[in-house]
């Protein structure tokens, strides 16, 4: 009985397993990005939705046969990416809390229609 | 693994030649900081030589893949580059007075020169990860482009809502992308299309799902839409025409390839869907677009519209239309950059509010005939450049032989017809309406009204280069 829970325990995890982890963390950052009001914390559910993909995409890359590992190289990009988008992002917040005070997109409705 | 040879860099010539130009201007900028002239002609120069060099690879009928088959340089691809590159040359000469005025002139000429760069890079990609790179290489400084006049309120509030949407848009194409890459256990388009040729795992169909929700949102295709009246209305009116046209064009370039060459066999998949997306885009866009009094607005709808009218063509991408298809959005960008590029160029010669367009023809008679030039060719009026891109469409929707083809271009048809109120509203404001009083001088400088004249002649003129530009998407259409 031990000597299985043991055994499980050192088994491999399977794909599977880091894709469904993946794919409830995507979900997690998807909500959180439509409910919340603050633009820095939108930014941050952003966040977690690019380190999902990230993660499926690292899995992908150990698991598949022809992959080669390019999934990881794939990755760094991803990092890149995420990071410049999120600077030019705060730049912007930045720019709009300079003339309102307030970065809750709520209360940034000057245009409409 | 392929060698890197200097056959890799005369296929990269022309980015690499738009690349040392914006950071030239940026650092030209940053040591001159008050010579706008300076900075603005080098950056108008940068956009034309490397114009110069994407007709010289046409010319010498240039084709090859590098980089391990992820970069293609095909007629298709440079034909693209050409629509980008001249929009980017319009856009600094428009720009030019106004960036000056800021203060900012370099960086705001450098990020629309890293679009451009950025769109350039993403029509020549058959690797997905290279598509999502572009692409975010392309909306990443439109971002800063949109919310870059820091004096109105509308600005950086259009901006933050962009960015917020256009982050959540770049994860979902993404997440689509890596599914396809899990399924297929390659990010080549040429690998892709074996696993997308027999039955669809479910795995592989949610990553199509995502992939295309993705470009829809990118394209502005309805429900996506939201962002682009509130971005286009925010943005400086240079930055505004030139992301409704260039970065517009080559996403719809890279959703052409992507469809015809990675997943061709899931056409009876994609193409009923890419119907429904144009019906929805078209009748959308151009209800909203009726209501709206601000000529910047208006416009942004009307761009939404349009996507709508692209993606009819994409509805037609099977059967026997799959070439007049492939002509049709070739077509279509050509003939809506001159005149959507000139419609936006007005709201800095005349000014966004409809009325201020009373009277137009009066005060200033030959501003007046381009603006109705422009908005007779958005209503898609022989011979205009528009009425060519439209019977492309219908073209190719009669040929494809699909119900749902046939169902979004006669929502097209549909949608001509709706639109002409507002368009021609505007048209009749210049031609039957007294001119304000007002003491004003006329707005805007030289380099833009030079723009307007030509991209009006162009349009007007549309006609004469259907010829060669036909000739071309012939070629075109056979995508290496």
């Amino acid at each position: 009985m031990l000597q299985q829970f043991l055994d499980t325990l050192n088994a491999t995890i399977p794909l599977e397993g880091y894709l469904v982890v993946g794919a409830i963390m995507f979900a997690i950052g998807a909500w959180g990005a439509l409910i919340r009001r603050n633009a820095v914390v939108v930014f941050m559910c952003i966040e977690l939705m690019l380190n999902a993909v990230n993660l499926s995409l690292v899995a992908f890359a150990d698991y598949l046969p022809n992959a080669g590992g390019a999934g990881a190289g794939y990755a760094v990009l991803v990092i890149a990416v995420a990071a410049a988008e999120i600077a030019v992002g705060l730049a912007v917040v930045l720019a709009v809390y300079r003339t309102r005070k307030t970065v809750n997109v709520d209360d940034i409705n000057l245009m409409k229609g | 693994m392929q060698q890197i040879t200097a056959g890799t860099f005369v296929a990269l010539s022309p980015e690499i030649l738009a690349f040392v130009s914006s950071m030239l201007v940026l650092m030209v900028g940053i040591f001159n900081p008050r010579s706008v002239v300076l900075t603005a002609g080098l950056a108008a120069l940068g956009s034309l030589v490397t114009f110069a060099a994407t007709v010289v690879l046409l010319a010498i009928g240039f084709q090859g893949s590098f980089f391990g088959d992820g970069y293609v340089v095909d007629d298709f691809a440079l034909y693209f580059k050409l629509i980008v590159v001249l929009s980017a040359f319009f856009t600094v000469l428009a720009a030019a007075r106004w960036a000056g005025r800021t203060g900012d002139a370099p960086e705001y000429l450098a990020l629309t020169l890293s679009v451009a760069l950025g769109a350039m890079l993403l029509v020549s990609m058959r690797d997905l990860f290279g598509v999502f790179v572009s692409i975010e290489l392309a909306t990443i400084p439109s971002y800063a482009l949109v919310a870059f006049d820091r004096r109105r309120r509308e600005s950086p509030e259009g901006g933050m809502k962009y960015i917020l949407t256009g982050m959540v848009a770049s994860s979902i194409l993404l997440y689509g992308t890596v599914l396809i890459y899990g399924v297929a256990g390659s990010a080549n388009l040429t690998l892709v299309a074996t696993t997308f040729a027999g039955t669809l795992s479910p795995v592989g169909l949610l990553g199509l799902v995502l992939l295309i929700s993705g470009f829809a949102f990118k394209v502005s295709a309805v429900p996506f839409h939201y962002w682009t009246p509130d971005a286009y209305q925010g943005a400086p009116t240079s930055a505004a025409a030139f992301l409704s046209v260039a970065p517009k064009a080559a996403t719809f370039a890279a959703l052409l390839r992507i469809l015809l060459q990675g997943m061709p066999e899931a056409v009876s998949t994609w193409a009923p869907v890419m119907a429904v997306l144009a019906i929805a885009t078209m009748f959308v866009g151009n209800l909203f677009a009726l209501r709206q009094r601000n000529v910047r607005r208006m416009l942004a709808y009307s761009s939404v519209a349009h996507s709508g009218y692209v993606l009819a063509a994409f509805a037609a991408l099977q059967g026997a239309g799959t070439d007049v298809a492939v002509q049709a959005v070739l077509i279509y960008s050509a003939a809506y950059m001159v005149m959507n590029l000139g419609a936006f160029f007005m709201i800095d010669l005349v000014g966004e509010d409809g009325k201020s367009f009373n009277g137009l023809f009066v005060t200033r008679p030959s501003v007046a005939l381009c603006m109705a030039v422009f908005m007779a060719a958005l209503v898609g009026i022989p011979p205009f450049s528009g009425f060519f891109g439209k019977v492309w469409i219908i073209a190719a929707g009669v040929q494809s032989g699909s119900i749902a083809a046939y169902l979004a271009v006669a929502a097209l048809v549909v949608n001509s017809v709706l639109s002409v109120p507002y368009y021609f509203g505007i048209t009749r404001n210049v031609f039957f309406e007294e001119p304000l009083a007002s003491t004003e001088e006329p707005k805007g400088t030289g380099a833009i009204k030079f723009s307007v004249y030509v991209l009006a002649v162009a349009t007007t003129l549309f006609a004469l280069f259907i010829g060669p530009l036909a000739g071309l998407a012939g070629i075109s259409s056979g995508l290496l």
